[in-house]
């Protein structure tokens, strides 16, 4: 690897002031995303001439409750998140797509903020996150704002962040009673892989009818997407294997626009859209019923 | 472009080492520290065989900047003997013929060792799951499910 | 966890004490604290680190390249390119002769030049500031497309082609032709074998089964990469530290290609990170080259993408095959046609294939055709028993196909038509005693197989068996075994340790001397110290220098009693070995202690000559190993995900000397058959480049991917190998992609004829898609 001028700043005002060289200077949590593509000189930015790394900001590593909502901080690691028991308990989608992230390893080191920040298609804790709604806390030198999580997403390796900005945290807000929520993905092995596909699912129940749809999908689209035809074919309609089917074929042939790559055929990934998003509609409704 | 200073706790010694930012903890510990027991089997996080226990997490440590090690305590499989005598999971993967070419040995004894302390009665599943992020080419890790049962089962003391 | 069974039918009365015994390895503690020295751990003074330019195309001409550039980085050591190397005997012919093309690349991830640094970060980048200029050649990858006529050539046609290392792998009478029709084609040897009359066979058989089968390009992704250092000096000496199976044999190319003398050259084989057939030869030469240039000692470590485009790994095969049977199971005719890629270079196996396709099964009537096929890809070497995978997928497929048309059972169709001692191989060679029938039944005794019909009433469910096997290869071996003051004994001996072959050769010692373990150490020496061993290949290590040591400890025992004799008053015939002593028979207490001996033997002024036992041998049998393998998975029939819930492996080893290490080896190439079978493949787009050069999109399976093992050890002695053993590294990956197929069709009967069986392939089988 190259070298480069590091920085290890302990607060997010310091880090803040050293991201002001722009372009040249980049963020790094865990690493894991950011020092391979700088070992294999595959950056979708210029080789990076100083490194922030934000191991040192506690500030950015917390997950809390406060009122209605979650708040995680960008510098949880995947571990953190997958094992914490609010997220467990009212978030599961997030935890299971947080667990399932390369290896034990890679999730005692790589953070949330990371996962969403490298901004892959098919980054395991986007779809949850946009199934749950959640909002992102952006910081920057002209001060703080907040985004929806699917206004974050802008391509391949590309966020809304504007120079000089990092993530800061994440908000979820409280689901709705007779919520069930659930994630998934298909790879070949059983561990260390990609996602080729990655379906999250929250359903709201009133009695048997949904009252409320998300559908997300990861690995299908230049970016993590919301399956909106998929969610348009589930809202009030009864909470039947039918609904399921009709949701999860809008999801596969308009929501999903795949390609072929190394991992999957761009047909079989649409393929495996509608097995999964089914497959996960009926386990979130049971969660759901659950969570009555 | 400036090395800097470092000081970290390694295998229970604190070190001070200069490094050039960009190195990797693995490279420290091989190059600076002349700890060569950890391995590059892959350089991108995919074999685990680099993997090393830092403030008691285990990572692969060739993905870790060297001076995001500064100031932490990091155990290597050099580490793991205590007064010249083999660390349980060591001892059984001698006895259970859990070691063949030994490259990956020295990550999966950590990655071991680390299931271990988080949980000494694992079930056959749990070890397959603690174990995932660490490839054996050799063994087929049959017998690396029977020496991390063995080694839990003596640090529960029911040996 | 796993069933460890031994099935050892009753030999002779003499318990043994240290051989048949599970025995811990003798380089574990060394290996469980981070000791052991692996060639990247080794520094010495004054090295400077290698880092190559490997091509960005798959065909191209080199136009121009221009090295100033990376001269001028600081730090740069030096430039090497074709023009700079030093002399040495090139032949384009063979990628083991060729450094650095000048003229013409031939595969994606050609070595094109190397930077020298201090620091290799420097080395490397440099390396990205070489500047080449290419004019790009419409790139040969489809072997099959490639042996039609009028197919674009790969390369200028071959000249002299040296076949040296495949025959480390497989030693068979050999009836491959090179290419030698005047038109230069892609082809470069086939192999044809014919028995009998294939026509009438098929028009008088009740099922005839016909298809095609591809398996793919694979890694052997041993966990080290290629690593290596060598330095050379004003002396004239070359020496060579690297991560090798074949430390000889690397002395000898050495030698050749310098015109170096062999006493002048040291090969040091390092532990070696797993091989697995693919750490023979491969940049020995290149960094060898690079210290004769600079004078200066040089490291040269492969990266993992280094080492995925530009190692050697195993072939894709296009297979076809036809045959047919008879209504009770008599497998009366087959006829096959073999591709096998060899990529830009010959290397590939292709004769291994075309006999062993037509070798697990009596059949009086054969057509088999191989083609060795060049393409511009990375030329190919041995994975574990080199294109016998590919070949026993085909074969293994077709006998559950045609048992289940029959409606016979398919294990005892395989056990009507199995191969036997005195049975001819493809090329009329008689098969010597072999122990394919007992590992059928052996298998058939298992509980995965009697329980299958219990588990395949689940749904989704299905048990599959298949046969492997390999021939083994054949060289010469020797050993040396000492006597030390004390009475202990040291046994040197000159092949690398890649399966625990050393402590083997200790139990053997231990055995033949009868003495306790720990009185027995073993060393390999480097190829200036120790007697000459061909390579750790072919799976012959213990069954040839295991042979050699049993014979140097005899020799030793002989010498002890000759020196016993006038202290003893007795006659050798009426001594033996025990306690630790040379005794009279019968009467123990007449008696002289190996620490006796070795005092008398090495103190000064001692009367005796130093005990210095010599065992060399020859071999020239075959002791070929067979195995029956049987994987019970469960497929997902819409994602095409499939789990194995188990996998037994039966291996006939002759002589089981460490049960511990057989299993090992046993449970270690299933796994890797495992991997051939669900996710192992190399992928290449139209323009010949590699897309998964890496150990995440090139799946090995994971722990996670991996239930324990079954091994059931076969014993069936070989005529010469030592207390009967018999080949036992290579035939435990050949069954697994049949097995794990067979229990696909039987799980959702889907017969998919492409491996790795990926998720998307079964779906895309099932019709799915």
């Amino acid at each position: 690897m190259r070298t480069f001028e590091y920085h290890a700043p302990q607060t997010i005002d310091d880090a803040l002031r050293l991201l002001q060289a722009g372009e040249s200077a980049r963020p790094v949590a865990g690493g894991t995303d950011l020092v391979v593509q700088m070992k294999e000189r595959a950056t979708r930015f210029p080789y990076p001439e100083t490194i922030v790394s934000l191991d040192r900001v506690s500030e950015l590593r917390f997950i809390e409750t406060g009122g209605d909502a979650l708040r995680i901080g960008a510098g949880a690691t995947m571990t953190d998140v997958a094992a914490d028991s609010t997220v467990r308990a009212h978030y599961p989608a997030l935890a299971e797509g947080a667990g399932v992230v390369g290896s034990l390893q890679t999730m005692n080191m790589a953070t949330i903020g990371g996962n969403l920040c490298n901004a892959a298609p098919s980054a395991d804790t986007a779809p949850s996150l946009l199934v749950y709604g959640a909002d992102t806390v952006i910081i920057g030198p002209k001060g703080r704002r907040t985004l929806a999580i699917a206004d974050f997403f802008r391509g391949p390796g590309l966020t809304a962040l504007e120079p000089g900005e990092l993530l800061a945290e994440l908000r979820l807000s409280a689901q709705p009673a007779s919520t069930g929520s659930i994630y998934q993905r298909n790879t070949p092995r059983k561990q260390m892989d990609i996602a080729v596909v990655g379906v999250a699912v929250a359903l709201t129940l009133a009695s048997d009818t949904i009252e409320r749809a998300r559908v997300a999908l990861g690995a299908v689209a230049p970016t993590p997407v919301r399956a909106t035809a998929a969610e348009a074919a589930l809202m009030g309609q009864p909470a039947t294997e039918e609904t399921f089917a009709r949701a999860a074929e809008a999801a596969a042939t308009e929501d999903a626009s795949p390609i072929d790559d190394v991992r999957a055929s761009a047909a079989f990934r649409r393929h495996l859209v509608k097995v999964i998003t089914s497959r996960l509609l009926v386990q979130a409704a049971a969660r759901a019923k659950d969570n009555r | 472009m400036p090395k800097q200073l470092i000081s970290l706790t390694i295998n229970g010694t604190p070190r001070e080492v200069t490094v050039e930012p960009s190195w990797t903890l693995l490279e420290t510990t091989r190059e600076a520290l002349n700890l060569t027991g950890p391995k590059e089997g892959c350089g991108t996080g995919d074999c685990g065989a680099c993997s090393m226990i830092v403030d008691g997490r285990l990572v692969t440590s060739c993905l870790m900047l060297a001076p995001q090690a500064n100031g932490r305590r990091v155990t290597t499989i050099e580490g793991l003997q205590t007064n010249g005598t083999l660390d349980p999971v060591q001892q059984a993967f001698i006895e259970t013929g859990g070691l063949q070419c030994g490259f990956c040995i020295p990550g999966m004894i950590m990655a071991a060792r680390d299931l271990l302390d988080r949980n000494d009665n694992p079930s056959p599943k749990e070890i397959r799951d603690g174990l995932a992020g660490n490839l054996c080419r050799c063994t087929g890790y049959t017998k690396i499910y029977e020496a991390v049962e063995l080694a839990a089962q003596r640090i529960r003391g029911g040996d | 966890m796993a069933r460890e069974t031994t099935i050892r039918p009753p030999t002779d009365a003499n318990g043994h004490h240290a051989v048949g015994q599970r025995v811990t390895r003798l380089e574990g503690p060394a290996k469980v604290t981070g000791r052991t020295v692996y060639a990247d751990d080794m520094k010495l003074p004054g090295m400077v680190h290698a880092k190559v330019l490997y091509a960005p195309y798959a065909h191209a001409l080199i136009k121009s390249m221009d090295t100033a550039a990376a001269e001028a980085l600081s730090g740069v050591h030096s430039v090497i390119t074709a023009m700079d190397l030093p002399e040495y005997a090139r032949n384009d012919s063979n990628r083991r002769n060729l450094i650095f093309p000048d003229k013409e690349v031939l595969f994606y991830g050609q070595p094109l030049a190397a930077v020298l640094a201090e620091d290799p970060h420097v080395a490397e980048e440099a390396v990205g500031l070489i500047d080449v200029a290419y004019e790009v050649l419409p790139a040969v990858i489809d072997p099959v497309a490639a042996i039609e006529p009028g197919s674009p050539l790969v390369r200028e046609p071959l000249g002299d082609v040296d076949r040296s290392e495949e025959r480390g792998h497989v030693s068979v009478q050999s009836e491959e032709t090179e290419q030698t029709d005047d038109r230069p084609t892609n082809i470069a040897s086939t192999a044809p074998f014919r028995r009998g009359d294939v026509d009438a066979s098929f028009a008088a058989a009740d099922v005839i089964v016909e298809n095609t089968w591809r398996s793919s390009m694979t890694h052997q992704s041993y966990i080290e990469p290629h690593s290596t250092i060598a330095s050379y000096d004003v002396s004239g000496e070359l020496n060579v530290w690297t991560s090798t199976q074949a430390p000889f044999y690397i002395r000898d190319e050495l030698a050749m290609a310098f015109g170096i003398l062999e006493n002048r050259i040291r090969v040091t084989a390092t532990e070696v990170g797993g091989g697995f057939g693919g750490k023979i030869y491969l940049h020995e030469l290149l960094t060898a080259a690079l210290a004769i240039k600079v004078q200066r000692p040089v490291k040269y470590i492969m990266s993992r993408k280094d080492d995925m485009l530009a190692a050697t790994p195993a072939p894709f095969a296009h297979i076809e095959l036809k045959t047919g049977m008879k209504k009770d199971g008599t497998l009366t005719a087959l006829q096959a046609k073999l591709i096998y890629d060899s990529g830009a270079f010959p290397g590939a196996s292709v004769l291994a294939g075309c006999i062993l396709i037509g070798g697990y099964y009596k059949c009086d009537n054969l057509d088999i055709m191989g083609y060795e096929v060049l393409t511009n890809k990375v030329s190919v070497g041995a994975l574990r028993a080199p294109a016998a995978h590919n070949a026993t997928f085909a074969i293994e497929r077709h006998m559950d196909i045609m048992a289940r048309e029959l409606g016979l059972d398919p294990l005892e169709v395989r056990l009507k038509n199995a191969v036997e001692e005195g049975d001819p191989m493809p090329n009329g060679q008689p098969y010597p005693r072999i122990g394919l029938r007992e590992c059928l039944e052996a298998a058939a005794d298992s509980r995965l197989w009697r329980d299958r019909r219990e588990i395949e009433s689940k749904s989704n469910r299905g048990v599959g068996i298949a046969v492997g096997g390999w021939l083994g290869g054949l060289q010469p071996a020797s050993a040396i075994a000492a006597l030390n003051k004390d009475g202990t004994v040291n046994i040197t001996v000159g092949s690398a340790d890649i399966t625990g072959t050393n402590t083997s050769f200790q139990q053997i010692a231990a055995e033949v001397l009868n003495l306790p373990l720990d009185r027995v150490n073993v060393t390999y020496g480097d190829t200036r110290t120790a007697p000459y061993a061909g390579m750790s290949a072919g799976s012959k290590t213990l069954y040839t220098v295991g042979r050699a040591v049993k014979l140097a400890c005899e020799d030793m025992r002989d010498q002890m009693f000759d020196l016993a004799k006038q202290r003893l008053e007795a006659e050798p015939e009426d001594m033996e070995l025990a306690n630790g002593q040379v005794q009279i028979k019968g009467a123990p207490d007449r008696a002289m202690t190996f620490a006796r001996l070795g005092y008398l033997s090495t103190n000064f002024g001692a009367p005796f000559p130093a005990v210095v036992g010599r065992g060399a041998i020859t071999a020239r049998k075959n002791a070929p190993g067979f195995t029956a393998q049987i994987a019970d998975v469960e497929v997902d029939p819409d994602t095409g995900d499939v789990t194995l819930h188990g996998f037994t492996i039966a291996q006939d080893v002759g002589f089981a000397i460490n049960p511990l290490s057989v299993e090992g080896q046993m449970q270690g190439g299933a796994s890797q058959g495992i991997g051939l079978a669900l996710w192992e493949e190399m992928l290449y787009d139209e323009e010949g480049r590699l897309l998964n050069p890496n150990l995440l999109d090139y799946r090995l399976p994971t722990s996670r991917d991996l239930p324990p093992i079954e091994t059931i050890i076969v014993e069936v002695p070989s005529e010469e190998g030592p207390f009967g053993a018999r080949i036992v590294g290579e035939p435990s990956i050949v069954a697994g992609i049949a097995a794990i197929g067979n229990a696909i069709e039987n799980a959702v009967g889907a017969r998919v004829t492409e491996s790795p069986f990926t998720p998307e392939r079964i779906v895309r089988t099932l019709g799915k898609l």
